[in-house]
């Protein structure tokens, strides 16, 4: 009796414990719906258009806002360990809560949202397809906000081994540590014709890319609702580029949000070692005395 | 009144048009927005047709005739619109919390850049004769001065593009977007808005001389007809429907306004030209009728003017007030002069009567109360200067 016990415990905490850790990658839109009353899920929107949470939401989904929730609003760098956290506790978010993040722009900032909860320690899913999908399938929107008993989460430190930092990528780009890069953006920054897309702000004084990085935008391993393409046509897009999996793989874009979306595809669709380099072409771009290759030579002059 | 059935064929042809038009933009990708701010603009020239419910016309009404029927559909339009406002913030933003405001909301920055632009709004307005909507729904009625009042608005606001960078350093980056429910809360502000409602309405009565209103007994087909598409909706009801347009419009796409699409058009005009300045300080974070450089042809707040007219010449068309006439050297200058200062006081001051005044005061913002006295004051400015000219 007593080993039954135990067994039962066993198993429990097993399945406690997978609940909490392994989270499928991404989630239907039917299994959202299936599970909107469900108390241990609990799904968040990250969009970038302010206003699109607040005019009609996923019932039951909380919002967190990506430039003052997920970042440090002073210095540049991930949310600290108390704000998140505090954040967190405010959504009920426990231990064992599963967490769906889906947001507008073909979940770009959820992405990014699930790279930042990973870097916490917890993995979440995405809701495939994003905001996206669930409007186009005219599935239910709410405008009110739901409040959830807080909890009393403990985040560990930060976990800094899914972020590359620009010493790791100049030491790629100098070829003194093996691994791959993958630039995301558009062709035309990649090589370099445009400094950045048409009225964005963030701005750097050098075009091009970063040296030995392969072009891979990110629309490239989306379908046309919104949804990832199947898992083994990404492998074969990747494939193409020389991208396999075999060493780690740096990602980046402009601000480093974009990427998550792409490290999100490597590293939890394919089980590749991906990290994100969140500086981006920003911080690189910047950078003094960095390698650049620039296809196109084009020279900033300041206007 | 009887309503001729011959004249209900065009307006009728309109509005299929629009409705029409509507239900392609739905279907298409990303198209909810656009075609709900086609049906929105539509209802509100509807309203503001039927209801004459013109900024300028209304006040003047009052200082002249001490008729207050207008002003009260203004009041009623105000003091409405805030309680279904404060009922969707309140939904979307459970506590107000210190240094956020609620998305898109026009809570603009408070301070003498946004006193002076609407004193010389109110100006602008006693010059040319309408306050902008105005310009657009009598555009619909075939205004001879309203096509120079909006032509001068376009010129205004590049004015204001122009003039923008100094004021913005001079004064607008410490100008503070005041909003009331940081400092009362929502029942505070709900409390403050609805008692200066009340206190206007009080004292617009209190000074009104006693209007005889001929009541019509009869209520059968051509009586109701009559007036409901020929003679002038009652105040109330025309306050109670701009109220109702402005909080569902909020709710769905974004506060109404009627200058955005404008001001875009002369901002991407200007930069594409290179008359303008690259940058243009802080204005892109600034709450307002957003003016940013156009990057599709068919915008929401484009879609909600182009309804407002089209809706407005339907329903003046079918109540016999669509009058084209030649405009007259004076009608052009008049309007081309006050359309400058307006277009000029609407960029600076990130709005107009519907944008700031009505949008603003409905959110619980301070900047709507400010274009209010002093959009008032220009306005009794400009309609003394305007008969001391004998104009």
């Amino acid at each position: 009796m007593e080993f039954l016990i135990k067994l039962g415990t066993l198993a429990g905490a097993v399945l406690v414990a997978g609940a909490a850790q392994a989270a499928e990658p991404l989630v239907t839109a039917e299994w959202v719906q299936d599970n909107l009353g469900n108390p241990d899920v609990r799904i968040v929107e990250v969009s970038v258009d302010p206003g699109a949470y607040e005019r009609g939401h996923v019932p039951g989904a909380v919002s967190l806002n990506w430039h003052t929730d997920l970042v440090d609003p002073t210095r540049r760098d991930i949310a600290d360990r108390e704000s998140f956290q505090a954040k967190l506790r405010e959504f009920g978010i426990g231990e064992g809560t599963h967490v769906v993040l889906y947001g507008d722009n073909n979940n770009w900032f959820a992405a990014w949202g699930a790279w930042v909860f990973d870097t916490y320690g917890i993995e979440v899913s995405l809701l495939d397809g994003g905001r996206k999908l669930w409007e186009a399938q005219g599935l239910p929107l709410e405008t009110g906000v739901k409040e959830y008993e807080p909890s009393s989460i403990e985040l560990p430190e930060r976990d800094e081994s899914l972020r590359a930092r620009l010493s790791d990528v100049v030491d790629v780009a100098e070829g003194r540590l093996a691994a791959s890069l993958v630039d995301i953006r558009s062709k035309d920054e990649y090589e370099g014709k445009v400094f950045a897309p048409e009225g964005v702000k963030e701005l750097s004084v050098r075009a091009g890319h970063i040296p030995s990085a392969v072009n891979v935008p990110w629309g490239s391993i989306v379908q046309e609702d919104g949804r990832f393409k199947p898992v083994e046509e990404i492998r074969a897009i990747y494939a193409a580029k020389g991208i396999d999996g075999s060493q780690p793989i740096f990602t980046y874009c402009r601000i480093g949000e974009r990427s998550s979306h792409t490290w999100f595809a490597l590293k939890r669709l394919l089980g590749y070692d991906a990290r994100n380099y969140d500086g981006s072409w920003t911080e690189y771009g910047n950078a003094v005395g960095v390698p650049v290759v620039n296809l196109a030579g084009t020279v900033w002059t300041g206007k | 009144m009887q309503f001729p059935l011959r004249r209900a064929a065009l307006p009728a042809a309109v509005l299929v048009a629009v409705a029409a038009w509507a239900g392609f933009l739905h279907v298409q990708p990303g198209g909810r927005d656009l075609s709900f701010s086609l049906l929105a603009g539509a209802a509100f020239g509807t309203v503001l047709q039927r209801g004459r419910f013109c900024f300028l016309c209304n006040f003047r009404d009052f200082t002249e005739r001490r008729d207050p029927r207008g002003l009260i559909a203004i009041v009623v339009a105000l003091a409405a619109g805030a309680v279904l406002y404060h009922a969707v913030v309140m939904a979307w933003v459970p506590q107000p919390q210190p240094g956020k405001l609620p998305p898109n909301a026009h809570i603009g920055p408070v301070g003498p850049v946004l006193a002076f632009a609407a004193l010389v709004f109110g100006l602008g307005m006693a010059v040319s004769g309408s306050c902008l909507s105005a310009h657009f729904y009598r555009l619909g009625e075939g205004s001879p001065t309203s096509p120079f009042a909006l032509a001068g608005a376009g010129a205004g606001f590049f004015l204001g593009f122009l003039t923008w960078n100094p004021l913005y350093t001079l004064a607008v980056y410490a100008s503070p977007a005041l909003w009331l429910p940081h400092h009362l809360g929502f029942a505070g502000s709900i409390g403050i808005t609805l008692a200066l409602c009340l206190l206007l309405a009080i004292l617009l009565l209190y000074f009104a001389s006693p209007v005889s209103e001929t009541r019509e007994t009869r209520f059968d087909l051509p009586a109701v007809t009559s007036k409901v598409f020929v003679e002038r909706w009652p105040p109330v009801a025309a306050g109670l429907a701009v109220a109702a347009i402005s909080a569902i419009a909020y709710l769905r796409v974004a506060p109404l306004g009627v200058t955005a699409e404008l001001g875009s058009l002369a901002r991407t005009g200007g930069t594409a030209v290179g008359l303008l300045p690259d940058t243009l300080h802080g204005l892109d974070l600034l709450r307002g009728c957003a003016t940013a450089v156009k990057e599709t042809v068919l915008s929401r707040n484009g879609l909600f003017v182009i309804g407002l007219v089209m809706a407005s010449f339907a329903s003046a068309y079918a109540a016999g007030q669509f009058k084209p006439s030649v405009p007259t050297k004076g009608q052009a200058v008049r309007g081309i002069c006050g359309g400058v200062m307006m277009g000029w006081a609407a960029m600076t001051g990130l709005g107009c009567t519907v944008g700031v005044l009505l949008s603003g005061i409905h959110a619980g913002a301070v900047s709507g109360w400010v274009f209010l006295a002093f959009c008032a004051l220009g306005t009794w400015l400009g309609l003394k200067g305007m008969k001391r000219l004998g104009a």
